[in-house]
């Protein structure tokens, strides 16, 4: 019996060896390590389904030279263990290529640290900190806007409504700490008066009114023109919501990640009338005609809805920009696809057209996209519209 | 000062949050009145509550009291589904073992409903005009004032059940004098069946009505069953006014809190508490009938 089971094992091996085309087919394979579960599930779902369609476009025009994409997915639960098993798995797999994701900034640091010891590349979503960019990592890209563009943009922001001061009420994880440095440290050189609130947030807190109520004699003494809820998630709309109901009418400022509708849905009424920088496929449809990146949102917005049904939005958009940049540097490889020389060609990825923006990566920028690669944004009817400030562009 | 200036405003969010820690640990003791189970479900009947009238409200397009009246009619069965299938079949183990079993099935809801409804967080508009009213210089939205009509037609309408109906005496004699309940031909089992519906029903109303304020995802149940449970350990475990009593001095203890200490540590403060009273006084503010006070 024993011998049965060896014969048909040799006779597999040698069939899958045999098989025509064998080499010339191989597929460039990617790993792909998401919260395909846990609170962001249908976020990274989005971002999955994004990139599915794009690899299966550039397969039926034939792949990249000549060879396939094939992605691979890894559910890592949010959990930054599951996280780094995942990234460790795919490292140890000597046909992945590179490995993209996770999506939050409590996990990308792990991914980023293996990455860098096992020497392949990984395309981090989520913005990167300062933590991490101290490192200068080689091996580790940024496909989001980075906190340091979120924050100059929204320091025009604040000069173009003409704010003086502003107070900050940040959260307490390293990206929302290091936006609240960032906007203090940009604002202050720009002659803002910035005031970083000592009370913070978590992101599982549910309600806000004991900070801002700690908050609110600051607010009324300092006589402060705007209040910068520097956050991500369902603390936003919570922290609008609450300043309202504690009869506060100051303006809100937020940041991009207040670019989703669920947002809107969150925060209803209390909502209107917050501005904040944001990415471009938030409002793709209001972006200047002679935009570059237009076009490719709206070619990319009606594939979406052919397959998906729904509109496509600013996650859909880093699906598109991540199988656009990895086609892009594949097609540049000279010589033979390794994970080094993989990682040298995306590295001077220049002027790629994705629907964020242009990127640009260089051996001492590994966040792509820069400021001229966001708008402001203004939700007004429960709907983000776009707002132009002269000279603030 | 500074801190006088807030104390008061500080003090009516911690009431609207005490009302809501009392409803859920109310949901706590009636079960436990009923059987000694401690349900650790309980904060998922009121995730429950607020997700499936987002869901009849949003997709199906019911009217909203009809979507709430709906919603807690739904949770209600799954409170007795939840009876009939996972504590009837193990009736003859010990507590650990349906506690455990409580534990696992509140992970099968939350993780039920993250498939069902999705993982994003959804909140429902306010039952009334939203314009918050100032009393003094404190703002109070409508929406808190609802939320004190809740727990107090909840609590109004348990103590009518518990006191003036035949049907909760019985339930409390199954928990009181489980020999006696049996003499006397009360099914223990029925009782705490109907026990888990009820519990499901008070849970499902705090979940509708503090949507709302707040927002319902599908593991916003389990730090407000802990909350709760602790309001109703505070208080005295298995008293319907100690679970009031201790959720309302848990949520102003916890909004009082952040004037003196940074905001950081506000959920720690409910744990604080739970370990002080563990420490000091096991039975509660107002003494449990299921602690032997003379242990200690």
């Amino acid at each position: 019996m024993k011998k049965m089971y060896w014969v048909i094992f040799l006779a597999f091996i040698s069939m899958t060896w045999i098989s025509p085309g064998h080499a010339a087919k191989t597929p460039y394979k990617i790993g792909v390590n998401l919260e395909l579960t846990g609170p962001w599930a249908e976020i990274t779902k989005t971002l999955k389904n994004g990139m599915v369609m794009e690899v299966e476009k550039i397969n039926a025009k034939g792949g990249i030279n000549g060879r396939p994409l094939e992605l691979v997915f890894e559910d890592n639960g949010f959990d930054v263990g599951r996280a780094a098993a995942n990234m460790t798995k795919f490292t140890r797999d000597k046909e992945i290529l590179l490995v993209v994701g996770p999506f939050e900034d409590n996990l990308q640091a792990t991914t980023r640290a293996i990455a860098e010891r096992e020497k392949i590349t990984n395309l981090i979503i989520c913005p990167s900190n300062p933590m991490v960019r101290g490192l200068k990592q080689q091996w580790a890209f940024n496909i989001a806007q980075s906190d340091i563009i979120v924050s100059q943009k929204l320091v025009d922001l604040s000069l173009a409504r003409k704010y003086k001061k502003v107070l900050v009420f940040h959260g307490a994880w390293p990206l929302a700490q290091s936006l609240a440095e960032n906007f203090k440290s940009f604002g202050e050189a720009k002659g803002i008066k910035v005031i970083i609130s000592p009370e913070t947030h978590k992101p599982i807190d549910i309600d806000m009114t004991p900070q801002l109520t700690k908050m609110k004699p600051i607010i009324q003494k300092e006589k402060v023109d705007a209040f910068y809820a520097c956050t991500g998630g369902p603390p936003g709309p919570i922290i609008t919501k609450n300043l309202r109901a504690l009869g506060i009418k100051t303006p809100v400022l937020g940041t991009h990640a207040f670019g989703f509708g669920f947002i809107i849905a969150l925060g209803g009424e209390a909502m209107e009338g917050v501005e904040f920088p944001a990415a471009k496929p938030v409002v793709f449809d209001q972006l200047d005609a002679n935009d570059p990146v237009k076009p490719v949102n709206i070619d990319f917005d009606k594939r979406w809805k052919e397959r998906y049904g729904t509109p496509s939005d600013q996650i859909a958009g880093y699906g598109y920009d991540i199988t656009g940049l990895i086609e892009d540097a594949l097609k540049r490889v000279k010589g033979k696809v390794t994970r080094a020389s993989f990682r040298d060609a995306f590295e001077n990825t220049k002027g790629f057209k994705g629907t964020h923006g242009i990127y640009q990566f260089s051996p001492t920028e590994h966040d792509g996209l820069s400021k001229k690669d966001m708008v402001f944004v203004r939700i007004e009817g429960g709907r983000f519209k776009r707002i132009q400030l002269p000279g603030a562009e | 000062m500074d801190i006088i200036q807030i104390l008061p405003q500080l003090l009516s969010t911690g009431i609207t949050f005490g009302a809501i820690y009392a409803l859920v640990g109310l949901g706590f003791v009636t079960i436990a009145r009923a059987s000694q189970i401690i349900n650790f479900a309980q904060g998922e009947f009121v995730m429950l509550g607020g997700m499936i009238t987002f869901f009849l409200l949003n997709k199906i397009h019911l009217p909203y009291p009809l979507a709430a009246l709906f919603a807690i009619l739904i949770v209600v069965i799954i409170g007795f589904l939840l009876h009939l299938l996972v504590i009837y079949p193990l009736r003859k183990a010990s507590l650990p073992i349906l506690l455990m079993a409580t534990l696992g099935a509140s992970l099968f809801l939350s993780s039920a409903s993250a498939l069902l409804f999705g993982t994003l967080p959804k909140a429902l508009p306010p039952f009334s005009a939203r314009a918050p009213f100032e009393i003094g210089n404190i703002s109070v939205s409508p929406q808190s004032l609802w939320v004190l009509v809740a727990a107090f037609l909840t609590l109004f309408s348990l103590y009518l059940l518990s006191h003036r109906t035949l049907l909760g005496k019985a339930m409390e004699a199954s928990s009181t004098d489980p020999l006696g309940a049996d003499l006397t031909g009360i099914s223990r089992n029925l009782m705490i069946f109907l026990a888990f519906g009820v519990s499901a029903g008070i849970g499902s109303v705090a979940g509708i009505f503090i949507t709302p304020i707040f927002y319902v995802s599908y593991h916003s149940g389990i730090l407000i069953g802990l909350k709760g449970f602790i309001a109703a350990v505070l208080g005295g475990w298995g008293k319907h006014n100690g679970a009031i009593l201790g959720g309302f001095a848990l949520g102003v203890l916890e909004s009082l809190s952040v004037a003196f200490i940074p905001s950081g540590y506000k959920d720690a403060i409910a744990f604080i508490v739970l370990l002080l009273i563990l420490y000091i006084r096991p039975k509660g503010i107002l003494g449990s009938p299921f602690i032997d006070s003379r242990r200690w």
